[in-house]
């Protein structure tokens, strides 16, 4: 008997989403559909205001993905008012970017994504003794080890089940038959999981150094607002920059010490996962981590292209301001277009007029052959894609980037898997701990960039000559983009007589979790849930493994917020 | 001890901590120097650091277990049983007090004093029935702490 299963709301994200997947007499997936509940309005809220200020706004997008929308609002008001950042301010905002995804991917992999392979109540059969022995045949180099500390770990985790307050454990699928992990490594990621607990408030420093605070450390239009001073104590001197070099290498310890040996060994229990969740067969990426200034991408640490059809041997160009390019649609979401919800609007065309026609909640289904979103359907030359840690490590590798390959053909070499795995929820999910091994690297190599640099005698961190309004044009637009640890993140700006016009933001997760487009090509998410099986519908823990794969941000994908008389406007709880 | 009120000021009756936070701290006396008063926000985990190594807890939050709006909720010695906050974010006080809790940190004493929230929607100011609560809920947490103190030896 065919069934509807619907999760609503997907816990251990970042935002409201709902997925409806419809499964077969087989229990599996045949159709699915993914849709965001919430919407807020920064679009909107951006018209008329200083171009100056975007920035700060637009950061407010998101406290999880902090940084990732202030760094794309700067590049595109430079963009419009041709303005470039100084070097100092270009490798300062990128160790801020690395310094922000090496902490995003840990801690969605711990925190987010770990509790879907790992099974803490089961932490608690582990003989402490073997727990032991295994921690040090996967992270040799990991200090924190050793019977009595598994002992201890094990000891505080029984006291919160005891009480039956599973608290942070609470959201997963306990004793669910699809946790193959033994015992002991089910502790000795519970241990690990507390490890990154305590380190992820530590690499935040590194945003506090340069940016003031975190989240949303400050950023400034014409460069950072952090001024270099090795004498005193009020501006970036010796001890700060050893402060951050501290936490850098703290960082890569826990990288490589910690966070890629366990990702190895939690994959190799669930091979089967190499075969699933792979969906959309295209792949994009927009760049980034300029050595030479936004305007020359050929010297990006991550390399900018589009994969088609699963073709490694050919990489296409992406360009944001042609027309044809990026567009999208609202054929399947709650928005209305001027000229009809068949019509596909490039962002510098972009409206954000929302139009609910969806059923009063509490609902019990949405229709998926009308319209089910808050997003809207982001699409490239017409073709739905997929962007984040995959589709960037993929476009690296096929354009041939040799550290790229290293760590790729390392890791499959290890797991004795072909390349035809990174088509999938563990290939998704191994390439964000990939992308995070070069970004812990990049990371120390900025550090050492910005103190070469420095020594060299160049201490500006700022190009204010066109600061004020009356050096610009009447009129301008221009494009903004980054690479957000979810994906390819892009702003788009009209400025006329020093006020926004008009200002468009494509993210990562309106890419991924896009809904239908008007010729009925599913968004990310729903393709890779297609063809999966579903051992337990009122457990598809299934359903969670992909999802979380994606590390999905909603609070980005859909920006506006209810207004008068729309139900969704109230908190979803959890 | 450290005093932490926590919030969304940008979501109505959620900001209802952080109006008791500010009732508290105008009325500060001498042996509050004792006590240490921090506006929270929605930091979530990253006040885990914050509240680590006190003797002694406080936290002010809108709490919501069913009843008339305006109830002021003392919860002393929390042991988890606070169930599940409304938040707009991932994170919330009880999951910051069990992450805390489990990485051996927690403060021997928590206690919780809330409003019962009318409306957590966006927009500034609390309800009328949230906003006559916060002169109690105030006296409420100023009993708490003198004797979270007393009994900490502060």
């Amino acid at each position: 008997m065919a069934k509807r299963v619907v999760v609503d709301p997907i816990t251990r994200i970042e935002g409201h989403l709902r997925i409806e997947a419809m499964l077969d007499d087989r229990g599996v997936i045949h159709d699915a559909i993914s849709s965001g509940t919430m919407w807020r309005g920064l679009e909107l809220i951006l018209k008329d205001r200083d171009p100056r200020d975007a920035w700060a706004i637009c950061e407010r997008i998101c406290g999880v993905c902090t940084t990732v929308h202030a760094l794309a609002s700067v590049r595109a008001v430079e963009n419009a008012l041709r303005i470039r950042a100084p070097k100092n301010a270009e490798i300062i905002r990128n160790i801020l970017f690395l310094a922000q995804m090496v902490q995003d991917h840990v801690i969605h992999f711990y925190h987010l994504h770990a509790l879907d392979w790992v099974d803490a109540v089961s932490a608690l059969k582990a003989d402490t003794n073997a727990t032991f022995a295994l921690a040090q045949k996967v992270s040799p180099d990991w200090p924190t080890s050793s019977p009595g500390y598994f002992r201890e770990v094990q000891a505080t985790l029984k006291k919160f089940v005891d009480s039956a307050q599973l608290g942070i454990f609470a959201n997963a699928y306990w004793g669910h038959p699809a946790y193959k992990l033994p015992p002991e490594a089910n502790l000795m990621a519970v241990a690990h999981y507390l490890e990154a607990l305590r380190w992820q408030r530590e690499i935040a420093a590194i945003h506090a150094v340069f940016g003031g605070k975190n989240p949303h450390p400050h950023y400034l239009v014409g460069g950072v607002p952090c001024a270099i001073t090795m004498q005193g104590d009020s501006g970036i001197n010796i001890e700060r920059l050893n402060l951050v070099h501290d936490r850098i290498t703290e960082a890569i310890r826990m990288v490589e010490g910690l966070y890629i040996p366990d990702l190895m060994a939690i994959a190799s229990f669930y091979p089967e996962w190499t075969k699933m969740g792979g969906g959309l067969r295209n792949y994009m990426a927009y760049g980034d981590l300029p050595l030479n200034g936004i305007g020359d991408p050929e010297h990006f640490r991550i390399p900018g292209g589009v994969v088609l059809n699963r073709d490694l041997s050919h990489v296409l160009p992406v360009d944001l301001t042609d027309t044809g390019q990026v567009r999208e649609e609202v054929a399947h979401s709650w928005y209305r277009y001027a000229n009809g919800s068949e019509a596909a609007l490039h962002p510098w065309e972009g409206v954000t007029e929302a139009h609910y026609t969806g059923p009063k909640p509490p609902y019990r289904q949405l229709d998926e052959s009308g319209k089910y979103s808050w997003l809207k359907a982001p699409r490239w030359k017409g073709q739905p894609m997929e962007v984040g840690p995959l589709a960037r490590l993929l476009v690296g590798y096929a354009v041939g980037r040799t550290e790229f390959k290293e760590v790729v053909d390392d890791a499959l070499a290890r797991m004795k898997l072909p390349v035809t795995a990174l088509f999938s929820t563990l290939g998704r999910t191994a390439a964000r701990a990939l992308e995070t091994r070069l970004a812990a690297r990049w990371l120390l190599a900025e550090y050492e960039r910005l103190v070469a640099n420095i020594k060299s005698g160049d201490t500006a961190t700022a190009d204010t000559a066109s600061w004020v309004p009356e050096t610009w044009p009447a009129d301008a637009k221009g494009f903004g983009y980054t690479e957000a640890p979810r994906g390819a993140l892009g702003h788009w700006v009209r400025i006329r007589n020093g006020k926004i016009d008009n200002y468009q933001i494509v993210v990562p997760s309106t890419w991924n979790a896009s809904p239908k487009d008007g010729k009925g090509q599913h968004g990310a998410y729903e393709a890779a849930l297609l063809d999966t099986p579903i051992a337990d519908s009122t457990r598809p823990i299934e359903i969670l493994r992909t999802i979380h794969s994606f590390d999905p941000c909603l609070a980005c994908a859909s920006h506006l917020l209810g207004a008068d008389g729309c139900t969704l406007a109230e908190v979803v709880v959890r | 001890m450290l005093v932490v009120g926590v919030g969304n000021l940008l979501l109505g009756d959620d900001a209802a901590g952080l109006a008791v936070l500010a009732e508290l701290e105008s009325r500060r006396r001498v042996w509050d120097k004792a006590v240490e008063f921090l506006d929270g926000g929605t930091q979530g985990l990253g006040l885990l650091d914050r509240i680590a190594g006190h003797r002694a807890l406080l936290i002010l939050d809108a709490v919501k277990l069913g009843a008339a709006p305006g109830t002021v909720h003392v919860l002393p010695n929390w042991n988890g049983a606070a169930a599940r906050a409304t938040t707009a974010h991932e994170s919330n006080v009880a999951e910051l007090l069990q992450a805390s809790a489990l990485l051996g940190e927690l403060p021997p004493r928590v206690t919780i004093v809330g409003i019962e929230p009318e409306r957590v929607e966006t927009g500034i100011g609390l309800s009328a029935a949230v906003r006559a609560a916060v002169a109690d809920a105030a006296q409420a947490a100023a009993t708490a702490i003198k004797e979270m103190a007393g009994a900490s030896g502060l």
